[in-house]
């Protein structure tokens, strides 16, 4: 742990640097035309009086494209400094919590349960797969991701129980937020390809210039860019 | 009673009798018909219905073996076993039944072990997913579940897992009475639990129930009504369930006997009316002829004559024997009445004889006195049965002489007056003499007043002119006439015209002048006393009934 904090402080350090060793950012835009998830939630009702599952679209208080744009991960591809984190993706209300978490490879994530009733955290991914067993509320398991890659986290009780753990290459990496913008900052000049992933549409594959000076932009249209490949999703 | 109301009665009663019997018995029959043939149909219909039912189960148990393939079900029941105290595993494994009671729209559902030993399990109360208290209920696999107000209709499935058994789930469904669309009852051991049956008491219910007992069809009485019960056999319900159906009979059955009630109704008065009419016409038929024999006797008795067979419109063979027969009877009566009135008359004219003959002046006297008396009324055109009596009358005028003894009519010299006093006494003696006789009162007139004079010189009464009947005044000249022209002891016999001189001289005072007129006119057209006495015998011989005298 202390070598992951020292490892921290120096990426932090770096950061600081990044200005004045002419580091600038990458910024762009992920615009979704349509909805391309269709997932089924549990209404978050009394665990004594489960309630009938809806689907997210028919929850008004969202903007289902809002939705899919923070569902978005996008991330630089290639050998470069990376860190290790701990993430946490709680079990609650029978939702993994969140459902999308990315972290740099060999990062780890705890998952605890929080609700009354017994889950399960199984993935059956290539880049790791795991079955962490059911166990009760109150109680923890951490789980560590050493190779880049998307892993499916599911629960063996819960069906419609459904996480993301994206394991990125390197540090540069980040969730969009809802309006659909990301930035990505500290990055020296050079070539690098620019990947945006989405759970149903796949990955997306952009190469950028980054300069000393100005900002580079990339804009991604999902699911059908210019240079847009669908890849299998499981992939 | 009237002979045509008897047979009316006789032909009718009996008709009718059998008529309604019969119709009854049909109706009864048509009636037992219509009602087994809507059992029938009841029956199929409910059986039909039974059928679908198994059949819609059949698919809905195809449907719940899915639901317990469901993996994360499996899981929970895995997690359950390897931790049968933790209350979280129960938690999560009811939690995940409730969800798929949500999606499926469950009533109940309910998981156990591989030994039948519940574990978890939630219902449906008032739309709400309860969790059931395994310490306190004990829900069976298979059948009914009563829960409070609810019953459910529960089916079990094993639960498979790598080819081995490790659990039941059991799927329960509202059990709605009001499926069925006829009239459901469901008991439990006798007892009423839900009923679909308007209209009576559970007390009620259960009394058919106990009547029909096992038996998979039965017929009861509710309300007044008659119900047909079906056992519904073809579902299982096991615990002392018992699902009946129940049809009214009647209320099928009602419009159908209505229309034949009618229509047998309607035979049956038909046919009263036409053996009514058929009576009427087969008891006028017989008693017409009859009635008409009547009315032609009657016609006889008051005219006197025979019934004519000709004149009688009876054309019925025993009809017409009867009136032959009658007829017969009739005629021998009136020839035996001829016979006897002939011998009554003969009698009396021996009786006169045998009264002429007790002297000889006087012998055949009383014959001449009727037969002067005949021709005078004849000269009167007296005729038919007044004749008659004049004719018999004065036969027997001097019946009375009897009373007067033989000395006093015989003596030849002139009589005392106490001896005339005797003599005059004769008529009143004939009146007493015949006044008991039966038939003889016509004469009585003749007898009695044959003495009396025109001008009331005569006796024994002293009557005078039209006050002496007609037939005592012919007799009274009649008797005058031969009195004069018959010898006496005492004198000789006048002759005719000296007698006919008398009789006028005396016309007015003695005699009726008419009838002296009268005897003028029979004797101008010489009807009167011509030879009488040489010509006609003295007496007739009367011809007695024979009898046999042993000659001792």
């Amino acid at each position: 742990m202390s070598m992951g904090a020292l490892v921290f402080r120096v990426g932090l350090l770096a950061l600081f640097l990044a200005p004045c060793l002419r580091a600038n950012e990458i910024e762009g835009t992920i615009s979704i035309q349509r909805r391309l998830t269709k997932r089924k939630v549990t209404s978050s009702a009394d665990v004594y009086q489960r309630g009938v599952a809806v689907e997210l679209r028919s929850d008004k208080d969202q903007d289902p494209l809002a939705f899919e744009r923070s569902h978005v991960v996008v991330y630089l591809e290639g050998n470069l400094p990376s860190d290790k984190l701990t993430a946490e993706l709680n079990q609650q209300d029978r939702r993994f919590s969140p459902d999308l978490v990315v972290i740099p490879a060999g990062s780890s994530v705890s998952f605890a349960n929080l609700d009354p009733i017994f889950h399960n955290v199984f993935s059956l991914s290539k880049s790791k797969s795991f079955d962490l067993g059911n166990y009760p509320k109150g109680q923890s398991r951490t789980v560590t991701f050493p190779k880049p890659g998307v892993v499916f986290v599911d629960c063996h009780l819960h069906p419609n129980m459904s996480a993301v753990i994206v394991v990125t290459p390197n540090r540069w990496s980040t969730k969009v937020d809802p309006s659909g913008r990301f930035v990505l900052s500290g990055i020296r000049p050079g070539t690098y390809t620019v990947v945006a992933w989405h759970r149903a549409a796949g990955f997306f594959r952009k190469t950028v210039r980054v300069t000393e000076t100005g900002i580079t932009t990339v804009d991604f249209v999902i699911p059908l860019g210019a240079e847009g490949v669908l890849e299998q999703a499981r992939q | 009673m009237r002979f045509a109301t008897r047979a009316f009665l006789w032909s009718f009663i009996p008709f009718a009798f059998l008529l309604a019997c019969s119709f009854w018995v049909i109706q009864q029959r048509v009636q037992h018909t219509v009602r087994s043939g809507l059992r029938t149909s009841l029956r199929e219909a409910h059986m039909s219905m039974a059928r679908l039912r198994q059949e819609s189960e059949l698919q809905n148990s195809r449907f719940l073996r899915i639901v317990a393939e469901n993996p994360p079900l499996k899981a929970g029941l895995q997690l359950l076993l390897v931790h049968p105290k933790s209350a979280s595993a129960r938690l999560t494994l009811e939690d995940q039944l409730r969800e798929i009671a949500e999606t499926l729209r469950f009533d109940f559902l309910m998981v156990s072990n591989s030994d039948a030993v519940p574990l978890a399990g939630i219902v449906r109360i008032d739309d709400q997913l309860v969790a059931i208290d395994m310490q306190r209920m004990k829900p069976p696999q298979q059948g009914l579940f009563t829960l409070g107000a609810n019953t459910y209709q529960l089916n079990s499935f094993p639960i498979d897992s790598n080819e081995e058994n490790i659990g039941i789930l059991s799927v329960g469904k509202r059990f709605d009475l009001s499926e069925f669309g006829t009239p459901t009852i469901l008991a439990q051991n006798g007892k009423i639990l839900r009923s679909t049956f308007p209209n009576a008491s559970a007390a009620e219910l259960e009394a058919t129930l106990r009547t029909c007992g096992d038996q998979p069809e039965c017929e009861a009485q509710i309300a007044g009504e008659t119900y047909m019960t079906l056992a519904a056999a073809t579902v299982n319900f096991g615990d002392g369930y018992n699902l009946r159906y129940l049809q009214s009979v009647d209320s099928i059955s009602h419009p159908v006997q209505g229309v034949v009630q009618q229509v047998f109704l309607v035979a049956t008065f038909g046919a009263l009316i036409a053996a009514a009419a058929l009576s009427l016409f087969s008891s006028r038929s017989i008693v017409r002829p009859i009635a008409a024999v009547v009315s032609s006797l009657r016609q006889s008795e008051a005219t006197g004559t025979l019934p004519s067979l000709e004149s009688n419109p009876a054309t019925i063979h025993e009809i017409r024997e009867l009136i032959e027969s009658f007829t017969r009877a009739a005629s021998a009566l009136q020839e035996s009445r001829e016979n006897l009135r002939q011998a009554y008359f003969e009698f009396i004219g021996s009786l006169a004889g045998a009264l002429d003959a007790r002297d000889d002046y006087t012998a055949g006297h009383s014959r001449r006195v009727s037969e002067y008396s005949y021709a005078i009324a004849e000269a009167l055109n007296i005729s038919g049965n007044e004749l008659e009596v004049i004719r018999v009358g004065a036969l027997l005028h001097d019946i009375g002489k009897i009373g007067v003894s033989d000395s006093v009519l015989r003596k030849p010299s002139k009589l005392t007056n106490e001896e005339m006093a005797q003599v005059q006494q004769h008529p009143s003696i004939g009146r007493r003499i015949l006044e008991g006789v039966r038939g003889f009162q016509q004469y009585l007139p003749i007898v009695e007043l044959h003495h009396e004079n025109w001008d009331g010189t005569g006796y024994p009464l002293h009557l005078s002119d039209v006050r002496v009947p007609l037939c005592a005044r012919i007799t009274h000249v009649a008797d005058a006439y031969d009195a004069m022209t018959s010898a006496r002891s005492y004198r000789s016999a006048l002759d005719h015209e000296a007698a006919i001189r008398e009789l006028k001289r005396c016309a007015g005072t003695q005699f009726d002048p008419e009838i002296i007129k009268a005897l003028l006119r029979a004797d101008e057209a010489g009807n009167f006393a011509r030879n009488t006495r040489s010509t006609v015998p003295t007496l007739r011989l009367v011809p007695l009934p024979r009898v046999t005298v042993e000659a001792s």
